[in-house]
């Protein structure tokens, strides 16, 4: 038993994990940021509800790991990189795609009419189908706005390669946009 | 800077600068056209990735004889279910832990914490140890308990008091809760033995469990 006063575990953390407080600042900043997470990891994993098991697994790791956090503030960057490990992790054990799409179909009740088959429909399903190396450093970048620095250490590659990665997941959109692919611009060699 | 170098940096992020891009942008019309394309298509990604679409796996109709073989598995389970149900002893190890704690009320009333001297007390015939930075431990008692002394302890929590005994030498299949005579409980399994968790209200009764048994070291 800890020398700290009786908690009371938070919904979703404490579920699992006994002792934070609800009404405590962290477990509130991890609350407010969860729909972020839960986007980016979705555009990672392509299914919702592993998305969820996703960010459930990581705010506890990020619980655990709370002393690392020494900025709140930086919080949100945090959690995302804890969450794309999460996810490297999982797509590791399975070695594979998490959700192959050959074996999804879209649920059109859930699309939004004036949407189904406009162009944002259309991208989203594009991005959904770029290949993990070009969605992982287009979702940290547009939804992390993590700059190709950032990404190049969060993936462990060089600046070269996460700009080929990036040049190529827009090169691959601009077809559904209307607009012809550019020559690939990527030097020799680049990932 | 040429234009594979340009293209390469705004395909990768069409809102990058830098004065070398600047210059090549300026002298350079397919580029900006392209820089333009790019800042375009970017807000629409932008636009399109803060809402993932929502897919689903395609369901494959399954054999005919698996369908049969599925609802068959099924009525037999809840034949099963109901066996179990209807000759369960009604000594089971629930009831038992809780006819204990109703014998014992005085445990609910406890104000003060114990001393660390009576906890050790309390664990010691079960071997065990606890971490005891504890301040919030207000009754140890070492119980006798089918056959054994088994550590009946008291935690104040922020939703009342709970009792928790260290059921050593009770071995159980998987987690276990029961709700009887106004009491809410949960028996987990745990490295040697189990763990029960009684409380007479709402709780969150695995996570007390799960912190004693992180706490608690088992000696052989």
């Amino acid at each position: 038993m800890r020398n700290s006063p009786p908690e009371t575990p938070v919904s979703s953390i404490g579920d699992r994990l006994p002792g934070p407080d609800p009404g405590a600042p962290l477990v509130q900043l991890f609350e407010s940021l969860r729909p972020d997470l839960l986007r980016f990891a979705h555009w990672l994993a392509r299914d919702r509800a592993t998305a969820e098991d996703i960010v459930q697994e990581s705010l506890l790791r990020a619980w655990r790991s709370r002393e690392a956090l020494k900025d709140p503030s930086a919080a949100r960057a945090w959690l995302l990189t804890i969450v794309r490990r999460e996810h490297a992790r999982l797509y590791e054990r399975k070695r594979l795609e998490l959700v192959p799409l050959d074996e999804i179909t879209e649920m059109q009740a859930a699309l939004r009419p004036a949407e189904a088959d406009g162009e944002l429909f259309a991208l989203r399903h594009a991005i959904m189908r770029l290949p993990i190396e070009y969605r992982e450093p287009l979702a940290l970048q547009v939804l992390g706005g993590f700059s190709t620095e950032e990404i190049s250490r969060e993936l462990a590659l060089s600046s070269t390669a996460v700009l080929t990665r990036l040049f190529r997941a827009r090169n691959k959109l601009r077809v559904i946009y209307g607009l012809s692919p550019a020559p690939d611009a990527a030097p020799q060699g680049a990932a | 800077m040429n234009c594979d170098a340009a293209r390469l940096l705004i395909g990768a992020d069409p809102h990058a600068t830098s004065p070398e891009l600047e210059a090549h942008v300026q002298g350079c019309a397919a580029c900006a056209r392209f820089r333009e394309e790019m800042r375009d298509l970017d807000a629409h990604i932008h636009r399109a990735m803060q809402d993932p679409p929502q897919l689903a796996r395609k369901r494959r109709a399954a054999p005919q004889w698996r369908q049969w073989a599925l609802a068959a598995s099924v009525v037999l389970a809840t034949l099963a279910a109901v066996g179990v149900w209807l000759l369960r002893p009604n000594d089971s190890l629930a009831h038992e832990v809780v006819q204990h704690v109703q014998g014992e009320p005085e445990s609910w009333l406890a104000a003060q914490q114990v001393s660390t001297a009576e906890i050790d007390k309390a664990l010691r015939g079960a071997g065990v140890q606890l971490d005891l930075t504890s301040t919030h431990i207000m009754y140890a008692q070492s119980c006798f308990f089918r056959g054994h002394y088994v550590p009946h302890l008291v935690v104040q929590t922020a939703q009342g008091p709970a009792t928790v005994m260290i059921l050593r030498h009770q071995q159980v299949a998987g987690r276990a809760s029961f709700h009887e005579a106004g009491l809410e409980g949960v028996i987990v399994p745990a490295p040697h033995g189990s763990i029960a968790v009684l409380t007479r209200g709402p709780a969150n009764l695995d996570g007390i469990a799960a912190e004693f048994e992180h706490d608690m070291r088992w000696q052989q």
